[in-house]
Formats: C-alpha cells, structure tokens, sequence
C-alpha cells in the first residue's frame, strides 16, 4: 500500500547519501559533519587565541614596564665626608632659615665645595662617583641642619649614573664595576628606597629626578579640568534630558557633543593655543590652561554619561514628585539627580582618567618646559606626569631609562585606581528599577 | 588680595545672604499666621544669594582681565620707569622680573631696574587688588541687600530663582556649540592665513615635506602634505586595522558567544584597560621595546637599513590600543541582533561559528562597520605614539619597515619649535589640525548615522 502513497525517490545503490538527504550514516555525511565540528573548534580557538593574544600584549606592556622601572624607586648612595669647617662657606645660619637659602648657598660655592669633598674622600676621579645633583642633597641637608656648618658630617649623596648602573650590575664599562665593588665592599656605597624620586622634581641628571613637582602639576590641572566639566556636564546633561524641547538647537547641541567626543586630542590643543593663549592671553604652560583644555576635553563624556544616568531614573519618580506639587526644579534637584548621581560619578571618574593620561593638547600649549620647582598655585609654569614621562623618554642619558617608567608605573596605579573607583560605585549603586 | 581669596570671600558673603534671608522668611512665614509664603524659605534665600554672588563674580572675572594692563600702565608711569629701554623683548622680561620680584616669588633680580621697578609694582598691585576687592564687596552687598528687600510673604522668590537656574542649565548646554564653533573657527582662521601664502593646491597634493627649510620665493615647494597624509593612512587606517580588527572582532565574537559566564566577566574589563592606558605609555613601549625588536626582525628578513621608529611599530602599538574600541563596538552590534535570528539558525543545524558567520555577522555588519569606522577616526586622530614612536621623514612607501610621518606628529613638531606665531611653519599645523579635523568629523558622522539606522532597524 504504502508504495504507492510514497512519491518514488530515485534510489542509486552506489551513492547513498544524495539519494536520501538524511543519510546521517554515510561516510560523506560523517566526513562532512567531522569537517563542519572542526572547522567550529577552530573558529573557537581563533577566538579564544585573540582574547588571551590581546591580554597577552597588556601583560607584556605591564611586565616590561615594572620590570625596568622597579629600579626608579631605589637609588644607590655614597657616604661623603664633607668639612664644613674648613671649606668656611660664606653663608650665616639666618641666611640659611631665610627665603633666599638656595640662592645664597649656590653663589657660595656650595657646589665646588661638594666636588672638592669628593676629591678628597676618593681621589682625583672622585666628583664622577656621586651625581651632579648630589650637591642639591648638601643643600637640603644644611638647610634643615644649620649648625652642620660649624663642623664635619657625612652625609649620604645619590651616586653617579655609571656608579648606580654598575652597582645594579648593569654596568658596561669593567673600570667602574671594579670602583662600584670596592666601594659596596668598603661600605660607602649603599642601596636604600629612593624618596627624592617621589619628593623632588624635574633635573638635568637622572640621579636626581623626581614626580612631586608633575605629580603637583597633574593635580592642579584636574582640580581646575573637574570645576569647570562638572558643572558643565552635568547641567547641560540635565538640561537636555529634562528640559529641552525637541527643535534644530538641541539636536544642534546633541550632534555637537557626540562630535566632540570624538574629536582628537590634539585637536583641542590647537584650540587651547589659539583661543586661551593667543586670543586671551593666559599664562603659558600653566595649569590653569591645561585645565581649561581638558575640561572642554572631557566635558562631552559627562554628559553622555550623565544622560544616560538621567535617562534610567523611571517617570514614575518624576511624576511622583509632580503630583505632590513640586516645581520641575524641585524634580531634578530633589529626586533625579540624586539618584542618577553615581552614574553621573562613574562616567566622571572615566572622564578624569582619560584627562590624567593625556598629553597631546598639553604639549601644543606650552606644558612641556624643564620646570624644577613644584608649581605654587594654578597660574605658576608646571609639568603634569605625562608630559613629564615623555620629556624623559626623549633623554639620551641611560639613567633615565628607569626614571621613565618608574613615573609610568605611578601614573598607572593612579588609572587604575581610578578605574577601581568607578568600578566599585558602579556596582555598589547599580540599581534595578 | 588675590583672586581666590576673593572668590572665597564672595562666597562667604553669598552664604550669609542665603542664611539671612531664609530666617527672615521663615519669621515671616511664622508670624502672619493669615497668609503663607508663596516660596519656601530657602527659595527665598537663594534668590538673595544668587543677586549677591553673581554681580560680584562677573566683576571678578572682568576685573581679573583688566587689571593686569591697569597695573602695568601706573608702573609705566612711575619715576623709575624711565630707565626702561625702548619696546622689545628685553623690556618684557626686565617688566616680568619685577612682577614676580613684587610678588615675592623670585629671589633675586638679573636686571637692577626691575628691582627699582619692584616697589612701584608691588604698591601698585596692592592698589589695584584693594580697588577690586572693594568693588567687588560693595556689588555683592548692594545686589543682596536690595533683594533682601524684596523678600515678602507673595514674592516670587522660587519662580524667579528657577528662571535663573534653567538660564544657567541652557548655558552650560551651549557650551557644546560654542567649543565647537571655538575650534572651528580657530582652525579657519589660521588656516585662512596659512593658504593665503601657500597655495591650497601645492598643500593638498604636493609630494615634498621638509618645513625646517621653507624657502621665502616660494614657500608651498617644501610644504606639500600628501606624504603625511599617506603615513597617516597606512600607519592608523591599514597597519593598526591589520591588528585591530581581527584581534578585535574575535574577541568580541569569542566573549559573546563561546566564552563562559565568568571568563567573560573577568577578561572584558582586562581587554578595557587596553583602552585606558595612556597613550604616552605606549609610545614609550613602542619606542623602547616594540622598535627594536621589530628592527632585529626586519635586519633578520634582510632589509639593510631598517630603522627602529618604522611604521610597523606605530602601527603595531597603535593596533594593540584600538583593540577595544573594535571589540566593544562589534560586542554591541551583536547582542543587537534579535535572539530569535539566532536561534532559528541554530535549530536549523548549523554549528555555532557557521551561525556567527552566516548569520550574525552579516546582521550586525553596519554596526561592526561603525565601530570600525570609529577606531580608524580614532586611530589617525592618535598622538603620542606616532610621536614617539613614527620616523620624522616624510615618504611615501608601502615598505612597513620603513619609517613613515603622520598629520600628528607634524602638528607637534611644528608647534613646539621657538617659531614667530605667523610664519607658513606654525601656521601650517593649523592647515594640518583643520584637515585632520574634517576628516574625522566626515568619518564620525558616518559612523554615527550608520549606527543610529541600524539600531532603528531591529528595536
């Protein structure tokens, strides 16, 4: 019966597998199922290979940096026996309590007086064993120490460039291995944790560099980059999200953030030139500047995430609040914005870390000068700790090597504190309505 | 006094007036029992504190801006000034001396005029600052007393201080436009100049970029970008795309298709951070580690002079970077595509990647394209590695181990140089920022609008 009802397939012995669609038993079926499962574990793999390759280049990036800039932070140091006494510098203890102390001990020869100590205690090759900053070290010695004049110390003054590379064993040169070793042995050279390198500032020679003064610099500069985008972001995310009325201004307004969210950097700092340097007449290289030019930078990515976090706050709160007879200010700045606030905060948070590692605009408007004096105040010259990284990079010396990326792996603990911060409030308030 | 102290002293003034005025408010709400207040008593008190700080606050910035030239011309006018030379740079720097001898911020003095200077300076500082501190004081108390006089049970303090309050909203909210327009403007302006010595043709098309050298009868010769334009482009739309979409597109593939729960929540913010780390960062990487390397690998296939700032390692690093943008990009435009698609595909009995590939790939294609987009914008946009890691020398070639120069590294280069501000070489990375920004504004739109579309298109 049942051949009948049955359309007759046209059936080959031989090929069994075009004869019925769902031949899952033959032997080309199975070879092509086998082809198709590996063609998918391969494709699974390529994968997973780009995710652990891009995780891999991150490690790469972080151990490399770590592994050359652990040694930033430890300086070697030679005891120097200075007599003070007998060098008779012309400077008076009051001099020294007063204001104009560096100056007074750097025309009284404090510095010849350092080199001839060096002399002395090591002989004629001496002044090349301890860093051409060490007298900087003296200085600050005698400066917290007054009555040192009156007698002889010895005081513990970062060595040379040479002598620290080979005391690391890094050093190329056999003749200042032998001097490093002979000193480690007599006891004079030392390794201790390098607190000037979170203390000082900017120098000519390696061995005497610091953060401080770009750390100080960054700071200011954000200080002023949050007083000006905060506001701004976030009442413009407010009003654009509460009040505006749909029209050509406010998609005018909508189509510019989202343009300058994308705008390059670097871009902003030819605006930073043109307008506040050139056209207003700020102060060159100040954090003032630096400030202004990131604020505009960053002032778009908070209010888009501003708006979003407006954007999640349900209705029914507003009309809530409506309905008991609030004014629509009251509705925003009671009820809205608190609870959009640690959204409002996280996107901030992302916004100041992208201002913190930017460096691009903050070249073009001057921040790149050789400063050695922490800045004072937001209109004071300053360096912020990018720039301050990528003016070492571009030293030929081999100490700053390491001076580099040691300031490189402080600038990413700060990003990445950061980012913790803002992953933390994230999920502390993420709220399901 | 200085600006701060002012600010801070205005403030202080604003708080009193908002205090004040709410407990008069609040006495009045208390003591006509009859008739309530139309505003709330602290509406009131920031109506008065609003017209007491923000007079003062205007006048401190104006004055912030005028002061400086007033100060100076009452030094000019002093007896010691006549010792000054003529105009010119020397008269600047003895003038600054004494300004910051005056303010005590220096130790000592090159010139011995700006120290006779210094007095005068510091009296007339002291003046000035007195004046505007005084001016300052008598706007905030006149504004907020006048308004303390309005406060009255049916005064409108809340619907006159929410105007001002939605003023200030819709300000903030033109700041936008304005930046924009800012740069814009600023860009046009220089560029305006620039092509009026250099022809817009030699510019665009010319083959030869040497700015150390331009020469005065015929300044276009040595300023022709199309070589920066090439190195931009290989260096941040070919070479950090070879790396950055496929690393890019598979793992977002891989975390949102394969990767289980947890692995996904760990390994996405990791491949974020790619995003995060600075860019000088890497340049430095690039620089120090990725150069030479690529340098050994070049000398290693043969190539004789191949040179540790190649645009490979730009390029590489700068792929390694843009990594997340791609990915996270791709990762939404694939979750966008409807569940439903997916798993008709699959019930189907297509395996997994033959989904992804037949299916939601070419589904999420606008926006994977978008994101693409993006990256390149981004990409040629980028700064600090090309900087630090691209060749000076401006050629046109399709050797990656070569050294290659790009739009951004110009910029740099030829604005950090001791240069007049409006000779053709710094007028030139103005031309240089004004063709960048068009096109990564043409490119932004696109992908904007292509997202925006799709998006549309499935929800």
């Amino acid at each position: 019966m049942s051949e009948t009802l049955v359309p007759q397939l046209p059936t080959r012995p031989e090929e069994p597998a075009s004869a019925a669609p769902t031949g899952w038993k033959s032997d080309s079926m199975q070879k092509r199922i086998r082809a198709r499962y590996a063609r998918e574990r391969r494709f699974r793999m390529w994968g997973l290979a780009a995710v652990i390759g891009s995780a891999g280049f991150l490690a790469f990036l972080l151990v490399t940096m770590l592994w050359q800039g652990i040694g930033g932070f430890q300086r070697a140091e030679i005891a120097l026996p200075i007599d003070f006494k007998a060098a008779a510098l012309e400077v008076t203890p009051e001099q020294l309590r007063g204001k104009g102390a560096d100056l007074a001990l750097a025309s009284a020869g404090l510095n010849d007086v350092v080199a001839n100590a060096a002399v002395a205690a090591f002989g004629p090759d001496g002044p090349d064993y301890i860093s051409e900053s060490a007298w900087v070290t003296v200085r600050d010695e005698l400066k917290a120490r007054p009555e040192l004049l009156q007698g002889r110390a010895s005081i513990d003054v970062p060595a040379s460039s040479p002598i620290a590379l080979a005391a690391k064993g890094d050093g190329n040169d056999p003749a200042v291995t032998r001097v490093a070793t002979r000193l480690r042995d007599e006891g004079t050279l030392t390794q201790g944790f390098n607190i000037d390198f979170l203390t000082g500032s900017d120098a000519t020679d390696p061995t005497g560099v610091g953060i401080w003064g770009a750390l100080k610099g960054s700071l200011l500069t954000m200080f002023i980059t949050l007083m000006i985008a905060f506001p701004i972001g976030v009442f413009s995310a407010i009003y654009l999200e509460e009040y505006a009325p749909r029209n050509r201004w406010t998609d005018l307004i909508e189509v510019s953030i989202n343009n300058l969210a994308a705008v390059p950097s670097i871009i902003f700092g030819l605006l930073g030139l043109a307008v506040f340097l050139n056209f207003l007449h700020l102060p060159r290289s100040a954090p003032l500047v630096g400030g202004m030019t990131l604020a505009l930078m960053i002032m778009p990515v908070i209010v888009i995430a501003g708006r979003n976090a407006i954007k999640a706050v349900p209705p029914s709160i507003r009309d809530a609040a409506l309905g008991i007879g609030a004014s629509r200010i009251q509705v925003v700045f009671h009820h809205v914005l608190p609870l959009a606030l640690p959204g409002i905060l996280t996107g901030t948070i992302i916004g100041m870390a992208r201002a913190l590692g930017e460096t691009a605009p903050l070249l073009l408007i001057g921040m790149r000068a050789f400063i050695v004096t922490p800045p004072g105040g937001v209109f004071d010259p300053a360096t912020v700790l990018p720039v301050q990284i990528f003016l070492w990079s571009d030293q030929v010396s081999r100490g700053f090597v390491e001076k580099t990326s040691a300031a490189i792996i402080v600038l990413l603990i700060f990003l990445l504190a950061m980012n913790a911060v803002a992953i933390y409030l994230r999920n502390r308030f993420e709220t399901r309505w | 006094m200085n600006v701060f102290a002012l600010l801070f002293l205005v403030l202080g003034l604003g708080l009193i007036a908002w205090l004040t005025a709410r407990a008069r408010a609040a006495r009045l709400s208390r003591g006509i029992a009859a008739r309530r207040l139309h505003s709330l008593p602290s509406q009131h008190g920031w109506y008065v504190a609003t017209w007491a700080v923000v007079p003062a606050l205007i006048f401190i910035v104006v004055w912030a801006n005028i002061s400086p030239g007033l100060i100076t011309e009452s030094v000019l006018a002093s007896p010691a000034a006549a010792q000054l030379p003529g105009f010119g740079f020397e008269r600047e720097t003895i003038l600054n001396e004494a300004y910051s001898l005056a303010q005590g911020s220096s130790q000592g003095a090159f010139y011995p005029v700006a120290e006779q200077l210094a007095p005068a300076y510091a009296e007339a500082i002291t003046r000035y600052n007195w004046i505007g501190t005084a001016i300052a004081l008598i706007l905030a108390f006149a504004f907020g007393a006048l308004a303390f006089t309005r406060v009255k049970p049916d005064f409108r303090a809340r619907t006159r201080f929410e105007r001002a309050v939605m003023l200030l909203l819709l300000v903030a909210s033109l700041i936008a436009i304005l930046t924009t327009l800012g740069i814009f403007l600023s860009l046009i302006f220089e560029s305006v100049r620039f092509f009026s010595i250099v022809p817009v043709t030699d510019f665009l098309f010319g083959l030869n970029w040497s700015p150390q050298v331009i020469r005065a009868d015929d300044p276009g010769a040595n300023l022709g970008a199309l070589p920066l334009f090439w190195g931009t482009f290989f260096i941040g739309a070919v070479i950090a795309m070879l790396i950055a979409i496929p690393f890019g597109l598979m793992s977002a593939i891989y975390l949102t298709q394969y990767a289980p729960r947890s692995f996904r929540a760990w390994m996405k913010p990791i491949l974020e951070i790619l995003a995060g780390v600075p860019t000088v960062v890497y340049g430095y990487f690039a620089a120090l580690t990725v150069g030479p390397l690529i340098r050994d690998f070049a000398v290693m296939l043969g190539f004789q002079f191949a040179s540790a700032e190649s645009a490979l390692s730009a390029g590489l690093v700068m792929g390694i970077m843009i990594i997340p943008f791609v990915s996270s990009m791709a990762d939404d435009s694939i979750a966008a595509v409807p569940t439903a698609m997916r798993d008709g595909s699959l019930a189907m009995g297509a395996t997994t990647s033959e989904t992804i590939k037949r299916v939601l790939i070419p589904a999420a294609l606008p926006g994977v394209v978008a994101g693409i987009l993006l990256a390149v914008s981004r990409a040629i946009g980028e700064t600090m590695i090309v900087v630090m890691a691209a060749s000076g020398a401006a050629n046109i070639t399709l050797n990656p181990f070569e050294g290659a120069t790009t739009v951004t590294k110009q910029i740099v280069d030829l604005l950090t140089g001791e240069t007049a501000f409006d000779s053709p070489k710094t007028l030139a990375a103005f031309a240089l920022g004004l063709t960048l920004f068009m096109i990564t504004f043409v490119l932004n739109i696109v992908a904007l609008r292509v997202v925006k579309k799709y998006r549309e298109a499935y929800e």
